[in-house]
This record gives structure tokens, C-alpha cells and sequence, in this order.
């Protein structure tokens, strides 16, 4: 087996300084007292070691409120995800039924119509449909993805007939076959279409900004981006939100990371 | 004997709805959320609907249409957007592609280096400007400090037009690396060894096996990534809200934000909806192409 040179292993640990420092650079300074801040020689690590940005984040930004919908909308939605697009995958994958190419293209068609472009029209359907500053705006629209439901197809093509049809011959109902035997086999593909869920939902940006209009039903990333967007941005609390926001994503990447990856690969392919 | 015919025959009409119940859901929030707000989009854009008149307002024709020719911003917006798409994607192309080539060496600890380099992909556009926007603001961040260290003395940055701009593709070829670089590195491990060998025995070369063994082998990846890519940076928006704001003097400023702006501060609902039409044509351009040219709708 070759081994690496010296120079591909300075290369690459530079690397890391690279895609690090500007996230460590963040972190560090959500722990630095305000006048260490907007210090006219910053250094890269705190001198005088505080919490005040968070205090300040708590007190003053309502901090816990956002967090707490940013999960609710996570999770909710994740599990939604989860369901329908596993159940769509299935249908896909293991029946023969009329119009099955008519599905395919409008499920095909809807990844040619990023919520970009729609936003505006969406904007008015939320509004007819009295989802309109509601938590709900957020976790059921988005739970249903094109990219899920074909991973999951993809998955569900692996799981044998037979074990199906025996399970039917056994007199087991079409919804207790899904529950008992598509579900639990279906795992490894639903813990890569749930950590992407999660990821997706809590960076989002685009539809809490179309959907939610009040503060109380701001998520961590609409009130980071309305606040700093704000005259005399209040940056204590910006940056220690954006710090704590980073948190639940480091935690769930370290646990998944090879889901992460392969997921990559296998959505990237899917477009 | 009849009552087995009837549950026989009940039993197949059940089989064949089965698919359409499973299917249910994802097709309800499809149609609802996505197919139907795109035709009352386009509809939307044949009107001088505002975002206080939505249930009194008439059809226009195609002024909305002929208005945009007109509007410099929408043009300049446009054209940036363009621009933007132009000078990231070939960066994002080579950068994640010579991370990947570096990846696929007898590293140790590649998995380590490998998360690492996927960590900004994790991170939201929203606080990838904020992260950005901190270090370049000013003359007192992070990036001046060191260049005033350096003996180089502060810079203009994000309040001159020409450094906001490239700010903006260096904080995405920073956040998006990682993601392309594993559509590479999976190409990159399929790729048989046994071409090397071959082409080693006829004398090639590291820079004659990346040139006629790599480069082509790695066709269906980079045609991914060319396309992928493109459709992101064509979307761009959130990082530029915490970065530039669109500006200065709306040097940052692309196309989903000045159709967010035209509809949701100036009330134009109609002519952003006809905007909104023109980028949707570039969209489906784009996204056509990937299904056209990758395996796209017959992964069967």
C-alpha cells in the first residue's frame, strides 16, 4: 500500500484551518465582553472569558422562544417527512398502478420548481389556507420532498416481494404490512432522509421568512437574519445565537456522519 | 363460493387503490403547495394583483412583461446573478474537485479530514454570512487586524462595491465545497484501478492519468456537479442577507432577493409574479438539462 507524502498531509491540515477558523473565529468571540467585541485590535480568542452575550441573547432577543420553534418545526416536520415520503417511496417501489409515470413526472416536475420562484404565490395559498404565521406553514409544506421519496424508493426496491406477499397471505392489512415490515427495514434510508430533514428544516431560511410575521413565531435563523438586518444590529446577541445555532447540527453530524456522506452522494445523484 | 369471489374481487380493488392511498399525502402537499401556487403564479403575473388586493384586481396583459425590459434593476439583478453564476461555479468546480483528488490519497485519518472539510456544508446560509460578515466588516475585524499586522494596513471591504461581490462567491466556494467534493470523492473511488495500471504501463504520467484517465472517467460526476451547483448559485439569497444585505449600492443585490423585494416591500405582487415566471424559465432550462443529460427520471 502507497503512503501519502509529506506535502498532501501539510496540504490537507491546512485545509482544516481553512473551512475551521472562520467557524472557531465565531464561536470564540460569543464568549468576549462586549467592549472585547468591537475592540479595534480583536484578538482570535476571548482575553476576558464571559456569558453576557448570552445572557444578552436570552434577555433581550427572547432567544429560548426561537430555539424552541426551530426544534418544534425540526422534529415535527423530520417525523412528517419521514412517514410520508417512506410511504410514497413504497408505493412507488413495490405496486404497479395506473399513472405511475404521471406521478413520477409531477413528483420529477416539482424538484423544477424551487420555492424561489413561488414564493409569492405560496405567500397567498398560506393566507387561503389560514396557515399564515403558523408553526404549521413551516412543518407541513416542506415535510414532502421530491429527493425523499426517490431515497426511499431506491431503499424499498431492496426489500424482497416475498416478504410482502407472505405477510399479506397471513392476512396482514396493507397499513400493518407498512408499520411492521417497511418501516423497520427501511432504516438505514430513513436515519440518511431524517438527518437530512432535520438539517434542511433548521437551516431554513426562505420559508419563515415568506410565512411567519410575528416574533413570537420567529425561528433561529429568521431572527438572526431580521436582526442583524436591523439599524445598530444588536451583535452580542447575533453571534451567540449564531454559535448555540450551530450546536444541534455539530452533535447530530458527529453521530451520522457517514449518513451524511453517502446521503450526499446517493440525493446529489437524485438531483 | 360466492362470498370468495366477492372478498376475491374486493381484495383486488383494494390492491389497486393501495398505491394511490400511500402516494396521498405527498401529492396533496404537492398540488397544493407547489404545482398550484405556480399556475396562479403565472396567473398572478398577467395581473396587477398587490399584496393588499387579492380579491379585487384585474388582468394586464403583458405589462408586467414589457415593464421588466424597462427596469434597470431588475436587469442589473439579473446580470449579477448571472455573473455570479459564472465566476463560482468553475471555482466550487475546481476547488472541490482538487479536495477530493487530495481525499482519495493513502491519508491517514482521511475520515477526520473528510468531516471537516463537510462541516460549513452543515452550516446555514444564514449564519454562514453572519460568520463572514464578522470577520470582513470593517476596520476593525478579524481579516483587517491581520492585515494591518501584516504591515498592509486596513482595506475597504464589505462597503466597497467589488470586495462585497467577491466576498459573496468566496463565503460560497467556502460553504459549498465540501458538499461537492463527496459527489467527487465517490467518483473518484469508482473509477477501476485497473486503468491505472494500464495506463502506467504505457508510461503515463501522474499529470497523463489524471488527463486521460480521471478527468474523463469523472464525466457524469462533473456534469452533476456543473448542473447542481449552478441551480444553487442561480437561488442565491440568504447568504447575502446577513453578509451584504444586497448592497453596497445594490452591488450584491441577485434576483430572488429583488423579487422578494418587489413583492413583499413594494407590494408588487403581479410584476414580481411575471419576474418570478422569467426565473422559473431559467430554472427549468437548467434543471432540464440535468434530466435530459444525467440519468435523471430513469433511475428505475
Amino acid at each position: 500500500m502507497k503512503k501519502a507524502t509529506v506535502w498532501q498531509y501539510i496540504l490537507a491540515i491546512l485545509l482544516i484551518f481553512v473551512f475551521l477558523t472562520p467557524v472557531f473565529y465565531v464561536i470564540s468571540s460569543s464568549f468576549k465582553p462586549i467592549n472585547e467585541l468591537f475592540s479595534a485590535n480583536p484578538t482570535f480568542f476571548p482575553r476576558n472569558f464571559t456569558f453576557e452575550n448570552f445572557q444578552n441573547a436570552l434577555s433581550r432577543g427572547n432567544f429560548l422562544v426561537y430555539i424552541g420553534n426551530s426544534f418544534i418545526v425540526a422534529i415535527s416536520s423530520t417525523i412528517l417527512a419521514v412517514v410520508i415520503n417512506t410511504m410514497s417511496g413504497y408505493a412507488l417501489a413495490k405496486f404497479r398502478f395506473k399513472g405511475d409515470t404521471f406521478v413520477m413526472i409531477l413528483i420529477l416536475s416539482t424538484i423544477m420548481l424551487p420555492l424561489e420562484v413561488i414564493m409569492v404565490p405560496i405567500f397567498s395559498v398560506l393566507r387561503t389556507f389560514g396557515m399564515y404565521n403558523s408553526l404549521l406553514a413551516l412543518i407541513i409544506p416542506a415535510a414532502a420532498t421530491p429527493t425523499g421519496i426517490f431515497l426511499m424508493r431506491q431503499y424499498l426496491l431492496t426489500i424482497p416481494d416475498e416478504v410482502i406477499q407472505s405477510a399479506r397471505i397471513d392476512g396482514a392489512s396493507e397499513w400493518k404490512i407498512f408499520t411492521k415490515i417497511i418501516l423497520p427495514n427501511a432504516k438505514p434510508a430513513i436515519a440518511t432522509l431524517a438527518i437530512f430533514s432535520f438539517m434542511w428544516r433548521w437551516n431554513d431560511y426562505i420559508w419563515p421568512l415568506i410565512a411567519i410575521s410575528t416574533r413570537s413565531k420567529y425561528t433561529l435563523q429568521l431572527a438572526i437574519a431580521n436582526f442583524s438586518g436591523e439599524f445598530g444590529s444588536d451583535y452580542s446577541s447575533i453571534i451567540a445565537m449564531s454559535a448555540i445555532s450551530m450546536i444541534p447540527m455539530l452533535i447530530v453530524f458527529i453521530i451520522f456522519q457517514k449518513q451524511f456522506v453517502q446521503g450526499t452522494v446517493q440525493t446529489g445523484m437524485k438531483g | 363460493m360466492e362470498a370468495k369471489k366477492q372478498t376475491y374481487s374486493s381484495y383486488k380493488f383494494k390492491q389497486k387503490i393501495i398505491p394511490y392511498l400511500f402516494l396521498t399525502p405527498n401529492l396533496l402537499i404537492f398540488s397544493i403547495f407547489i404545482i398550484f401556487p405556480a399556475l396562479i403564479g403565472i396567473y398572478y403575473s398577467f395581473t396587477n394583483v398587490t399584496l393588499f388586493t387579492f380579491d379585487s384586481f384585474r388582468t394586464n396583459g403583458f405589462e408586467n412583461y414589457v415593464k421588466m425590459f424597462n427596469d434597470a434593476r431588475f436587469i442589473a439583478a439579473l446580470f449579477n446573478t448571472i455573473k455570479l453564476v459564472l465566476a463560482t461555479v468553475p471555482i466550487i468546480f475546481v476547488t472541490s474537485l482538487l479536495v477530493a483528488l487530495l481525499l482519495v490519497q493513502p491519508l491517514k485519518y482521511k475520515g477526520v479530514f473528510r468531516a471537516i472539510y463537510y462541516w460549513p456544508v452543515m452550516i446555514s446560509a444564514i449564519v454562514v454570512g453572519i460568520i463572514w460578515q464578522w470577520i470582513l466588516a470593517g476596520n476593525f475585524g478579524l481579516f483587517n487586524t491581520i492585515l494591518k499586522s501584516l504591515g498592509i494596513g486596513a482595506i475597504d471591504t464589505l462597503i466597497n462595491p467589488n470586495f462585497a461581490w467577491w466576498s459573496v462567491v468566496f463565503a460560497i466556494v467556502w460553504s459549498r465545497t465540501g458538499y461537492y467534493m463527496i459527489i467527487f470523492v465517490a467518483a473518484l473511488l469508482s473509477i477501476p484501478e485497473s486503468l491505472y495500471e494500464a495506463a502506467k504501463i504505457d508510461g503515463a504520467n501522474k499529470f497523463q492519468q489524471f488527463r486521460y484517465v480521471t478527468y474523463p472517467s469523472l464525466k457524469s460526476a462533473r456534469l452533476m456537479v456543473f448542473i447542481l451547483v449552478t441551480m444553487e448559485i442561480f437561488k442565491t439569497y440568504p447568504l447575502v442577507v446577513t453578509l451584504t444585505g444586497g448592497g453596497p449600492f445594490k452591488a450584491t443585490e441577485f434576483t430572488v432577493q429583488y423579487i422578494y423585494e418587489m413583492a413583499f416591500k413594494s407590494y408588487q405582487v403581479g410584476y414580481a409574479s411575471a419576474l418570478s415566471v422569467v426565473m422559473l424559465l431559467f430554472v427549468t432550462i437548467i434543471s432540464g438539462l440535468n434530466f435530459f443529460l444525467s440519468k435523471g427520471g430513469n433511475n428505475k
